[in-house]
């Protein structure tokens, strides 16, 4: 029973409450959870608590979480505060005698588990920020706007000559965007690292030490892309590399534009990705006319290789410029490639239709993208509140519409499914959870609830789950 | 605290000039200053590089952080928020009568707890920094003025932390729920402007609506603030009718129309109006769409027209969004229309402060001034261009020279 203890008090979406046939509200219920070997072994719904829990036992939960930051400590996840935190509730429940006689109790049960109460905070199924660039931000650096830039390939410049000027280093940066992204409640990163000619490996080095000091708070894959072009800058030989230190992923940047050349770029980033037995993530600016061509391209060779569900195209935008028959050509094609739509939800007219996509089963995500870089000034690194743009920008309102955008940023998990039954979580599922300041999904994603806490694996992550006010 | 009472207000960061490097602004130049408050202005400004000033005065410390003119809530509706009560998402609904039926029902209920929802909403705001609200309360005959008796109530609640402006806003329409009898009775309880909604779609009668809602204004001596949702044809014809009577009426600086989606349209006609709104100081509201319909806000502002934003619904029936966050609102309006440089970004700041910025286009300090009234919000950002892209942690709330949100 190693690693083990019982979370309690975690509210759990339990069906839908129907009014006329409209889903109107979310039904939820107090369970207790025990975590085993970071994941979920065992839930039990509070009212029909095993005697070995005894939630109201306030010593009891003091005496055992001392053994639940051990066990944090043990997979890298402890936070200095949680000591102080931990003093502040003892002030605040002093009941002098009945916490020493609580805590005598736990200490004679040897064999009860350790507790940690969530009071009643909502749990959700833990995020995925699908677009990042962790090598980019300016984070922890000094403020500085965008500078203007005639060209995109003026853009590569200013950042390039910016990046190696900073007071802070790229390791530095990447781990205070890293913290961020955690704290939102993101547990899985994917993050794009520049690769070209003159900075070599040496974003990706940055990258993999930044990652590796979030080694247990999140696990994160690595896309090789070749910024300036894979043709333009001739990278491919970098990208190989890249491939074999660890990324996951090959990338790419809009063939037809920065290469001159989408077939050839798009034939090259296929053949690194098989090669490699690596995954794919296209970004994709190119609209209209070459794009769509780009799309139906890439589906094709995606569907040649067998690398259905392994491609991802970033941003597509020129799915905001399909017309009549072709939006349904496009969906098809893209549904039976299995290629996942990213978009970063950016503000205007054009992005792609996710509300038609995902009704054609194409798979859609969410990701920050930009955060306070050469690119952009903006960019709070919070994908929970980017699902709740995405909803307003499309104007997804009722209980149903906005619980089920939590899906967006959580590989389609969501603890309600189109009918109501509960599907997450269940046991033996990864004990990754967020824990929210909601009544429900809807509610959180609507009104960007606050998240005190965010769990991976069993540890608590980044927040508290103890300096709760009640 | 005694208003009357002077302190300093020291180690103050002000901007003080653009930083330009090859002619293009690259950055923002400050300095820290102490700043005496009395009788709720600023009444002197001090370098703080001079040392502290040599009198008895007490001393508050802001220990530089950024001073920025307090924001401008322009368009929301506290009488009718769920916030601070249980969550509800938004049923649906058959279009905006379905939702004037909806209001049958519901303002009912939520009456007995407005007053309490209408005052959590103003504790938000106000710490995100707006120190002024302009709030549109439901004047219909399902609740009659007692939606904006709650709404009153509330805001004495909060006397001496912002200021307020009230429109008497007919939602179930002015001519279709006949509500001009109870319009002009709520301007009589209190409110300063007259409201509306849709004279094309929702009364049915642009001229007649329109005649209406300046009549009253006109009696009672108020503002107008009208919603036109309308677009097209329509929407134009009833702001271009409202134009007019604005003239007529001699209102020119006294007229808002909220939304005005219109100008989302026909690019050459919604040109033609902006200057007309702009020499009759007609101003407009907006919440800055960022999805289907998209305003040229940055084209009316260069044409001269007066732009305020606002959060209007916060967790309402028509909307289970907003998050009362001025700051927010003018950061997201730079993220669309693409303010991503120094002077564009601090620029974007004057769409929630009524055009005050504290640089000018030159990049002189323009603002605080001496004699100017000491509300302020006190951000963690070394400029505005930050405050705006990186929406800078607020820590204090200045109204009048009273600290009346956060701390320092």
């Amino acid at each position: 029973m190693a690693n083990a203890y019982w979370l309690l008090n975690v509210r759990l979406e339990t069906g839908h409450e129907l009014e006329n046939g409209d889903v109107t509200g979310t039904k939820t219920d107090l369970f207790h959870l025990r975590i085993e070997e970071g994941a979920i072994a065992e839930i039990v719904r509070a009212a029909d608590r095993p005697d070995e829990i005894k939630p109201e036992g306030l010593g009891a939960g003091k005496a055992s979480t001392g053994k639940v930051r051990a066990m944090e400590a043990s997979t890298g996840g402890v936070r200095a505060e949680k000591a102080r935190t931990g003093e502040e509730k003892a002030e605040g429940t002093g009941a002098g005698e009945a916490l020493a006689e609580k805590a005598g109790a736990g200490e004679a049960n040897a064999e009860a588990l350790p507790q940690v109460d969530a009071r009643g905070l909502l749990a959700l199924p833990s995020f995925i920020e699908k677009h990042c660039h962790l090598d980019k931000t300016l984070l922890g650096d000094r403020w500085r706007p965008v500078r203007p830039a005639a060209s995109l390939f003026e853009r590569f410049e200013i950042e390039k000559n910016t990046l190696p000027t900073l007071a802070t280093t790229m390791k530095e940066r990447a781990e205070t965007l890293l913290a961020l992204l955690l704290r939102a409640g993101s547990t899985h990163v994917r993050t794009h690292v520049d690769l070209y000619p003159e900075v070599g490996l040496r974003h990706l080095e940055a990258v993999q030490e930044a990652l590796a000091s979030f080694d247990g708070k999140l696990t994160a894959k690595i896309v090789a892309f070749p910024q300036h072009g894979l043709l333009r800058s001739q990278s491919a030989g970098l990208v190989r590399e890249a491939l074999r230190q660890g990324c996951g992923l090959v990338g790419g940047v809009d063939p037809h534009t920065v290469d001159g050349d989408a077939e050839r770029s798009l034939q090259q980033m296929m053949e690194l990705a098989v090669e490699a037995n690596a995954d794919v993530d296209l970004h994709l600016h190119d609209g209209g006319r070459v794009g769509l061509d780009t799309i139906r391209r890439l589906a094709q060779l995606a569907e040649e290789a067998g690398w259905q569900g392994r491609v991802s195209v970033s941003h597509a935008f020129a799915l905001s410029d399909m017309e009549g028959g072709e939006a349904e050509e496009m969906a098809g094609l893209l549904a039976r490639a299995d290629i996942t739509v990213i978009t970063s939800v950016p503000l205007g007219r054009t992005m792609p239709p996710v509300p038609f996509l995902h009704a054609r089963g194409v798979r859609a995500a969410v990701g920050c993208d930009n955060i306070f870089d050469s690119w952009s000034p903006f960019g709070s690194g919070d994908v929970f509140e980017r699902a709740g743009r995405l909803a307003e920008r499309f104007g997804w309102k009722t209980e149903r519409e906005l619980a089920e955008t939590l899906g967006f940023i959580t590989g389609g998990v969501t603890p309600l499914d189109k009918d109501g039954r509960q599907v997450w979580p269940k046991p033996g599922d990864e004990a990754s959870l967020v824990f929210a300041e909601a009544s429900c999904s809807a509610e959180a994603v609507a009104r960007r609830a606050k998240r005190p806490a965010v769990m991976h694996r069993g540890a608590i992550v980044a927040g508290s789950l103890e300096g709760r006010s009640v | 605290m005694n208003a009357a009472k002077a302190y300093w207000l020291t180690n103050v960061r002000l901007e003080s000039g653009y930083r330009r490097e090859e002619g293009a602004i690259v950055g923002t130049e400050t300095e820290l200053c102490h700043l005496r408050i009395e009788n709720g202005k600023i009444t002197e400004i001090l370098a703080a590089d001079g040392g502290f000033p040599k009198d008895e005065l007490p001393r508050r410390d802001a220990k530089g952080l950024l001073l920025l003119p307090a924001f401008k809530e322009m368009h929301i509706h506290i009488d009718k928020t769920y916030y601070g009560g249980p969550w509800r998402a938004v049923r649906p609904a058959n279009g905006v009568f379905g939702r004037i039926e909806e209001e049958r029902e519901l303002l009912p209920k939520l009456l007995p707890t407005a007053q309490e929802r209408a005052e959590k909403l103003l504790e938000l705001v106000l710490g995100f920094g707006s120190t002024h609200v302009r709030t549109h309360c439901n004047i219909d005959p399902v609740v009659g003025l007692r939606n904006m008796e709650a709404t009153m109530r509330a805001l004495d609640t909060f006397s001496g932390k912002l200021s307020h402006e009230i429109v008497a806003f007919p939602q179930h329409g002015l001519l279709r729920s006949d509500a001009a009898v109870l319009v002009r009775e709520a301007m009589r309880q209190g409110a300063t402007h007259v409201g509306a909604v849709d004279p094309a779609t929702v009364d049915g009668d642009i001229e007649r609506s329109l005649q209406t809602v300046m009549d009253i204004a006109v009696e009672a001596d108020a503002g107008v603030d009208i919603h036109v949702h309308d677009q097209g044809g329509s929407g134009l014809a009833t702001m271009s009718r409202l134009a007019d009577m604005t003239e007529q009426a001699g209102w020119q600086g006294r007229v808002t129309v909220s939304h005005a989606f219109a100008f989302a349209g026909e690019p050459e006609a919604a040109a033609e109006l902006a200057d007309r709104f702009a020499s009759l100081g007609i101003s407009i509201t907006s919440t800055v769409p960022f999805g289907g319909l998209i305003m040229p806000l940055p084209t009316m502002r260069d044409k001269g027209v007066r732009i305020g934003l606002g959060n209007d619904s916060i967790t309402d029936h028509w909307s289970p969004f907003g998050t009362g966050d001025c700051l927010m609102k003018a950061s997201r309006l730079a993220e669309l229309y693409r303010f991503v440089d120094e002077r564009s970004l601090g620029e974007a700041l004057g769409f929630i402060t009524g055009g005050v910025t504290p640089l000018d286009a030159d990049g002189n300090r323009v603002w605080p001034a001496v004699g100017d009234s000491a509300d302020a919000v006190l951000a963690q950002a070394s400029c505005s261009a930050e405050a705006v892209a990186r929406r800078a942690p607020r820590q204090a709330v200045l109204f009048r020279g009273e600290i009346v949100a956060g701390t320092l």
